[in-house]
């Protein structure tokens, strides 16, 4: 699913963010990214998510070698992959009905469907009954748990998360993470990143470990 | 809607037959054929459709929002609007932009003053059987003389007169305005037997031309310059709100939104300033018109005329709206544009 050969990353020049990189992930697969801060964690999902391309290597991605899409094309790329960020990027002006439907409403989807889809997904992260109050109005957890559903509401082949139990305590944490778990349980290929280590040696799943930008272990592969 | 997304489509079906057997049955109907491909396309359109409808209402709602604020922006719009329409409108009462203008070119054919009204008669015929020659309208002497009375207004002092010093005149109109040709037909005519002299009325027509051109030329430029006026109100009214959308916009292209689909409200903010400056444009015309209805009309009856300002016509306003929407829509394009080269998200 996804492939990074030989890839570095450098910002401004000097700073290397990320140096000889080689790793696969297998479909349906779940991975943990962890490391220091500041050890290329988030870089790496950037690279993923195509914000940035590589300085140096192949980032592929289900076959395709990323780097090569044309501008016009990396908005319908994006769509394939479902993203949960730290700080959740929700919108605060909308109601979580329509965060969650963001996706759905950027590929079209008729509204009849995509109220369908976006209720299933906020059933699945047990918010159904909120999705008309408004960001600011729930709790950190819940607002993860929104980012979530936004995430997978488009049916993602490949969900990133970047510390998605960042501002979490430990029973919120261990609640997204047995999330995530159901949605790679269905064949979703999954990457997050955290540096919660307590908590995903518990998970027994792939951990990558990142330092200084270089992949120093790789425990638990199969 | 975009041919670029057809290989994007491709890709996202190879990442999809990575999903499992839990995947809903809908997303695992095949792909393939050209009925499938036909309703994708047809619900594309559909989706492309109703984003636009959606985009048009949402930006309208946001516009009625605050109304002060958008109020003053297409206000300054309407001014920009006002004054190269205003002057257009002058032009075009003073019949300066009409092509009935080339009707007043005319030549005067004087005849001899002992001519008699036959010999007039087949002067005119003589006249009327060259090539170049459009009508003729005869004057007689009396008529002459009573037009002469009642530009000058000498009534007393030509009664006075014993014997019409006036010769039968006729009044020739030219096929062709062309100066060169005019002065030809006047040595022609003038040749003629009985003729004593032949008046080309050119040189006010020219003047006349030539002021309807500088005119034109005016009211086209300060169109111009005004128009820009218009991008520039709206590029930079579009500008602030693409700033104050900021976030939103990272977070879409986060998701995977096109530029043509964040660039869409934005669009519609645009054509909607354009829409309401063309508005309030025609309202100040008309209010213009009010202003200056009353002094005109008097002015005119002071002359002993009759003349009305000119109100912009269902053409003229649905030109002046289409313009105003249109230059509105460029603005936000070149404003959303610009701007979103440096949202890059996060």
């Amino acid at each position: 699913m996804i492939a990074f050969e030989h890839v570095g990353k450098r910002y401004g020049g000097r700073f290397e963010a990320l140096a000889h990189l080689n790793f696969r992930v297998a479909r349906g697969e779940m991975v943990f990214l962890t490391g220091h801060s500041g050890a290329g964690k988030s870089s790496l999902l950037r690279l993923i998510m195509r914000l940035e391309k590589p300085s140096r290597g192949r980032v592929v991605v289900a076959g395709h070698d990323i780097a090569q899409l044309h501008a016009s094309q990396v908005p319908f790329y994006r769509r394939q992959i479902g993203v949960v960020f730290q700080d959740h990027q929700l919108l605060f002006d909308r109601s979580i009905f329509h965060n969650v439907s963001l996706p759905l409403e950027i590929q079209g989807v008729e509204p009849r469907e995509a109220a369908r889809r976006v209720r299933a997904a906020l059933d699945k992260v047990g918010l159904l009954h909120r999705e008309k109050a408004l960001p600011i109005e729930l709790s950190g957890g819940e607002q993860q748990r929104v980012g979530i559903a936004r995430a997978v509401v488009n049916k993602p082949a490949l969900l990133l998360a970047d510390e998605p139990t960042g501002n979490l305590d430990p029973q919120l944490s261990a609640d997204i993470m047995a999330l995530f778990e159901d949605f790679n349980r269905i064949g979703t290929t999954v990457m997050i990143a955290s540096h919660d280590l307590a908590l995903i040696a518990r998970l027994r799943h792939r951990i990558l470990r990142l330092s200084d930008g270089r992949l120093v272990a790789d425990e638990g592969a199969v | 809607m975009r041919p670029s997304a057809t290989p994007k489509r491709q890709k996202g079906a190879a990442l999809k037959t990575s999903r499992s057997t839990a995947k809903p049955a809908v997303e695992k109907a095949p792909r393939r054929g050209a009925r499938s491909q036909q309703t994708r396309f047809s619900s594309r359109l559909r989706a492309w459709g109703r984003h636009h409808r959606s985009m048009a209402w949402d930006s309208f709602v946001r516009l009625v929002r605050y109304p002060v604020g958008n109020l003053l922006t297409m206000l300054a719009i309407a001014i920009a609007l006002v004054l190269p329409a205003a002057l257009w409108l002058t032009l075009d009462s003073a019949r300066l932009l009409d092509a009935e203008l080339d009707d007043s070119a005319t030549l005067t054919v004087y005849l001899d003053l002992a001519a008699d009204d036959a010999q007039a008669l087949r002067i005119e015929e003589a006249v009327n059987a060259e090539q170049s020659v459009l009508e003729t309208q005869m004057i007689s002497a009396e008529q002459g003389m009573a037009e002469f009375q009642q530009a000058l207004g000498l009534d007393d002092v030509l009664a006075g007169l014993d014997d019409n010093p006036l010769p039968i005149s006729i009044v020739v109109r030219p096929e062709s305005v062309d100066p060169a040709a005019m002065q030809q037909l006047a040595t022609t005519l003038e040749a003629l037997t009985g003729v004593d002299e032949v008046r080309v009325d050119l040189a006010w027509v020219e003047r006349l031309r030539n002021l309807a051109e500088l005119g034109r030329r005016v009211a086209l430029a300060l169109g111009a310059l005004f128009g820009l006026g218009v991008l520039l109100v709206v590029g930079n009214t579009i500008r602030l709100s693409v700033e104050s959308r900021r976030r939103e916009i990272e977070v879409v292209m986060l998701i995977g939104a096109t530029h043509a689909f964040v660039r869409r409200p934005f669009l519609y903010s645009g054509a909607w300033y354009g829409l309401g400056g063309g508005l309030l444009a025609l309202c100040l015309l008309g209010m213009g018109n009010h202003w200056l209805a009353l002094p005109v009309a008097s002015l005119a009856e002071s002359y002993g005329a009759s003349f009305s300002l000119p109100q912009l016509n269902v053409t003229g306003s649905t030109i002046l709206l289409s313009c105003s929407t249109i230059l509105g829509w460029l603005g936000a394009w070149l404003a959303v544009t610009r701007h979103l080269s440096s949202i890059r998200p996060r």
